[in-house]
């Protein structure tokens, strides 16, 4: 049982990750939360969801239509709900997180408006595949996911690392006046960063959709509030810490359900927040104190 | 004229009212504090398990319940208080997630998700106070459920009113520049001699008495209660209140409570949309008009307009 | 005002000369404002959907039948307290509405209840399943099926025929149904004697329930008790099979759904539940209703549809005998119903005004629900 959990743990976690991933980017390098980044994530997965069930689309097929959605989403939501908000006189950072709370709420009434309320299952083709590992059963659907989530992590860090684009953001990230004395469009980086993390959203709800074979319009919120948690755990703002905040997560849930009390697993990331908060504030990753940041 | 249905939204009007300056006194120092669900909630369980197991008079139950959430509304506030912005935003929305699972797994005092029933109710409780000492309803002309509605309401406004002349005076005093103080500039506030973590924590754990004192009065509004009321949508609800009303001066959380709280009873003919016009709302506020509908040159100019002169609460 | 008034008594002596005039059966019909409180947005709107299809369509067969005439005034609660009880006073004091429906929600009608049963008007639940509604007071009824009659109905059949000895159970911990569902549950379960090999909860909007369904594959049970809405069983479901977890499943009503093999497809085969409500049943006016309801609504009725439409039947029926859209005299009408022929089958009230019938205990074969025996 401990490897099935193990792996559970994982699949888990690496969904949390690239939700986190989201958050971060955002974060990063505006300095606000997206509150609204969980029901992109559900758009993601509605729209693999038709892909899948209605054109009996490949997977892939339906990974790329979640990702042109959500990236067209994130686009319209830094033109309407983020970009008007900066450098406005007397708006503070909690007006993006107001505003965003708002897209949110219009989000998953829209979804509810085209698409119903209730569950709506994910079919896949290779759903029930699964092979053994001496008495440890794997399924398919746990190595797609986690292949496309290493995938998705090693890019985006190689990304940013080496790319041209990839450093600019970086160097937004540390400082946006610096960064646009320096000659970078801030402003196109601004809108890259939105428009990548709501993608990511997108694929984490294919993913989701695929891993647990539902998808509906509540679905946002839950998944929303855990990728915060993990940003807290990780350090905001912090890539690598986003992926190891979000495996720990998804291993903590599991082995509280494994070996506790499974009604208390929805507390975990928030009494992970409070004592990370307390102990190390600027998360495990994190390096700026939260004072330097506001 | 009496009628229930009103007078029902305008006690909820008043509650909300308390819970908006629950979040309106924490930002009063730059706090953002998500964690008043959780606050609301520990103040309408005590409240409620005190009147329910215990059969401690209402209002001894209320005055636990506020005082409780003071209480850990401090413990909270002291560690917590080192944080700022989201990080404060975020530690608190945790906590009140906490407590709400604490709520529902903690089964033996709270019969977990099935929630209490039966709490003695604010009203009610009146008519059958009055009725033992000969009253009735009818003698004021009334119908028990209208009588019922009308004592609610009454004793809801003049808590409401007696707490937003405490607040108004408050904010005028010197404690009050102390917190505007540090809003504006905590470093500088701190320079000039103002113990800002003292008031920090007096805002915090102000907030949490009155997050804690409207809880209970929920409670006792409706007559039941569960963990499902004080989720995360309820926190973000408060904070609302405020946000869209006015952060910056008393009346806003106000004006934001009573009109967020009539708007869906009005729309209630498209209650599909309603959501739809609610997020809305919220993000051609922030694009418009960050600081909420009322600030102090709103206020100025409305008072003007009046031909009174403005006080100098500002 | 005066005005209206004296309209109003014209035209009721006018009705009761043509009363006497005319036959009995050709009557103006009996006329009454019948409130519903139910989820149109929000978590639970998939409920509030099927309920008020079920009314509404009750209500255009009950009028065209010309013996009463009812009109519906639908109101939201988003499944929260505090709206659902806004909404309560409305119908009862703005409104003047006859009688309530819904609303959908046991936490709702904790609060709704008291107020309407105060008020003096009947109020009757079409969806609420938890322990002591119609305690509340003696103008709350309900025709949906407690889960503490579903369960054991459900749990007993079960266990004779798969000769279960030994159950994992698994339920939503943070929700009124399901928690009362498992309460009754267990309840069963220790009444037969049965081994609990592990109690593992979720709560609403979990996507993964792989951790539980681990933990519960590694205890060998010979079956699972699940309480769990059918949004949640199902998913529930279609993973545990893909774990080989080929137990049977026994639940509660509130996991009996068409939807259920919709979303779960042949994972859903082997889930036994009980419940009031049967689609497939062989019986005509079942069909007829089966029919009409999926012309209607593009899909099958479920048992909240099932539920509010013989709901709205009985109202009817107590209207008729009522004579009048009179508060009191529909409650005591409502209070001798005994015996309503109606989708679900026989149905009474007792003297709690609580549900009287034989639950039907269903399992998903072949991807179809039919009759466990």
């Amino acid at each position: 049982m401990f490897f099935e959990q193990l792996i559970n743990g994982i699949t888990l976690g690496s969904i949390y990750a690239i939700v986190a991933l989201g958050y971060t980017l955002v974060f990063g390098v505006l300095d606000i939360i997206n509150m609204a980044h969980g029901e992109i994530f559900m758009f993601g997965a509605f729209v693999g969801m038709l892909l899948i069930s209605y054109f009996e689309a490949p997977v892939l097929l339906a990974l790329g239509g979640a990702v042109l959605v959500t990236a067209a989403m994130g686009l319209l939501l830094e033109r309407l709900a983020l970009r008007p908000l900066r450098g406005k006189k007397g708006a503070s950072h909690l007006a993006s997180l107001i505003s965003t709370i708002g897209v949110s709420i219009i989000l998953e009434n829209l979804a509810h408006h085209l698409f119903g309320a209730g569950n709506k299952p994910f079919p896949t083709s290779f759903a029930d595949a699964s092979f053994t590992v001496g008495s440890t059963t794997v399924y398919l659907v746990q190595v797609i996911i986690l292949v496309i989530a290493v995938l998705l992590m090693v890019g985006l860090s190689l990304w940013l690392r080496k790319a041209k684009a990839g450093k600019a953001l970086r160097a937004t990230a540390e400082n946006l006046e610096t960064a646009s004395l320096l000659g970078i469009n801030t402003g196109r980086i601004i809108v890259s960063t939105v428009v990548v993390a709501s993608a990511m959203g997108g694929i984490a709800g294919v993913l989701v959709g695929m891993a647990f074979n539902y998808v509906n319009n509540q679905m946002g919120l839950p998944m929303g509030l855990k990728g915060l948690a993990i940003i807290i755990l990780g350090g905001m703002g912090s890539v690598n810490g986003a992926m190891a905040g979000g495996l720990i997560l998804g291993l903590a849930e599991t082995f509280v359900v494994a070996y506790g009390n499974s009604g208390y697993r929805d507390a975990i990331a928030f009494v992970a927040i409070i004592v990370i908060l307390l102990i190390r504030p600027q998360g495990i990753f994190g390096q700026a104190l939260p004072e330097a940041k506001r | 004229m009496i009628n229930p249905y009103y007078l029902q939204i305008a006690s909820f009007i008043l509650i909300n009212i308390i819970l908006g300056l629950s979040i309106y006194i924490t930002l009063s120092t730059g706090q953002l504090s998500l964690g008043n669900a959780g606050f609301m909630s520990i103040g309408a369980y005590t409240s409620a398990l005190l009147t329910v197991k215990v059969g401690l008079p209402m209002v001894a139950g209320i005055l636990a319940g506020s005082l409780l959430a003071f209480l850990i509304g401090i413990l909270i506030g002291i560690p917590t208080l080192r944080l700022q912005g989201v990080y404060l935003a975020i530690a608190t929305l945790g906590f009140g997630e906490v407590v709400r699972v604490l709520f529902i797994n903690w089964e033996s005092l709270t019969s977990g998700a099935v929630g209490i029933a039966g709490i003695p109710h604010l009203g009610r409780t009146m008519l059958a106070g009055l009725q033992e000492r000969g009253f009735s309803s009818e003698q004021w002309g009334l119908k028990n459920n209208e009588f019922i509605s009308l004592t609610i309401f009454i004793i809801l406004l003049a808590i409401t009113v007696l707490l937003l002349a405490f607040f108004s005076r408050l904010f005028a005093s010197r404690v009050g520049r102390a917190f505007r103080a540090i809003r504006l500039d905590e470093k500088a506030a701190e320079a000039m001699g103002i113990h800002t973590t003292y008031y920090k924590i007096l805002t915090f754990s102000m907030g949490a008495l009155l997050a804690g004192f409207a809880g209970a009065l929920f409670a006792h509004v409706t007559g039941y209660i569960s963990p499902a009321d004080f989720t995360y949508h309820r926190a973000v609800e408060i904070l609302v209140f405020a946000v869209f009303g006015g952060s910056e001066v008393l009346w806003g959380p106000v004006f934001g409570a009573l009109f967020l709280t009539v708007m869906p009873e009005m729309l209630r003919g498209m209650s599909e949309y309603r959501y739809f016009i609610y997020g809305t709302i919220l993000v051609v506020m922030m694009v418009f008009r960050p600081q909420g509908v009322l600030d102090q040159p709103l206020l100025d100019r409305l008072r003007g307009r009046r031909g009174g002169g403005g006080d100098d609460a500002a | 005002m005066r005005k209206i008034s004296k309209f109003f008594l014209t035209a009721s002596i006018l009705a009761l000369v043509l009363a006497q005039a005319i036959p009995a059966a050709q009557a103006a019909p009996v006329a009454a404002k019948i409130g519903v409180i139910s989820i149109i947005t929000g978590a639970g709107a998939a409920y509030g959907e099927a309920i008020t299809n079920g009314f509404k369509m009750a209500r255009d067969e009950l009028n065209a039948k010309g013996e009463v005439k009812i009109e519906l005034l639908i109101e939201d609660s988003s499944g929260k307290q505090e709206q659902a009880l806004a909404a309560a006073q409305k119908l009862i004091n703005s409104q003047q509405v006859t009688a309530i429906l819904g609303p959908t929600l046991s936490t709702e009608m904790k609060v709704v209840g008291p107020e309407a049963n105060a008020s003096g008007v009947p109020i009757m639940g079409t969806s609420t399943t938890a322990a002591g509604i119609t305690q509340i007071g003696k103008y709350v009824f309900r025709n949906s099926l407690p889960e503490s009659l579903a369960i054991p109905a459900s749990v007993k059949k079960a266990v004779a025929k798969y000769n279960i000895k030994s159950v994992a159970m698994l339920y939503g911990n943070d929700d009124v149904f399901t928690k009362s569902g498992f309460d009754s549950m267990k309840k069963a379960a220790t009444d037969l004697g049965l081994k609990v090999t592990t109690i593992e909860e979720f709560q609403k909007g979990q996507a993964d329930y792989k951790a539980q369904l681990t933990k519960i594959k590694a205890t060998k049970p010979d079956a699972v008790f699940c309480s769990a809405l059918y949004e949640e069983g199902a998913v529930i479901l279609s993973q545990a099979r893909k774990m080989g977890i080929n137990q049977p499943f026994v639940g509660g009503n509130g996991f009996n759904s068409p939807k259920v093999i919709d979303i779960a497809k042949e994972a859903a085969n082997g889930l036994v539940v009980a419940t009031p409500w049967f689609a497939d049943k062989n019986d005509p006016q079942v069909k007829a209703f089966v029919q009409k309801y999926e012309k209607a609504y593009g899909k099958k009725p479920d048992q909240f549809a099932a539920q509010a439409y013989d709901a709205l039947y009985i109202m009817g029926e107590a209207l008729k005998k009522a004579g009048q859209a009179d508060r009191n005299k529909m409650r005591d009408a409502l209070a001798g119903i005994r015996n309503y022929n109606g989708v679900l089958g026989k149905f009474s009230f007792d003297a709690e005004r609580d549900v009287v019938m034989d639950p039907n205990v269903l399992i998903i074969k072949d991807g179809k629900f039919q009759i466990f025996n």
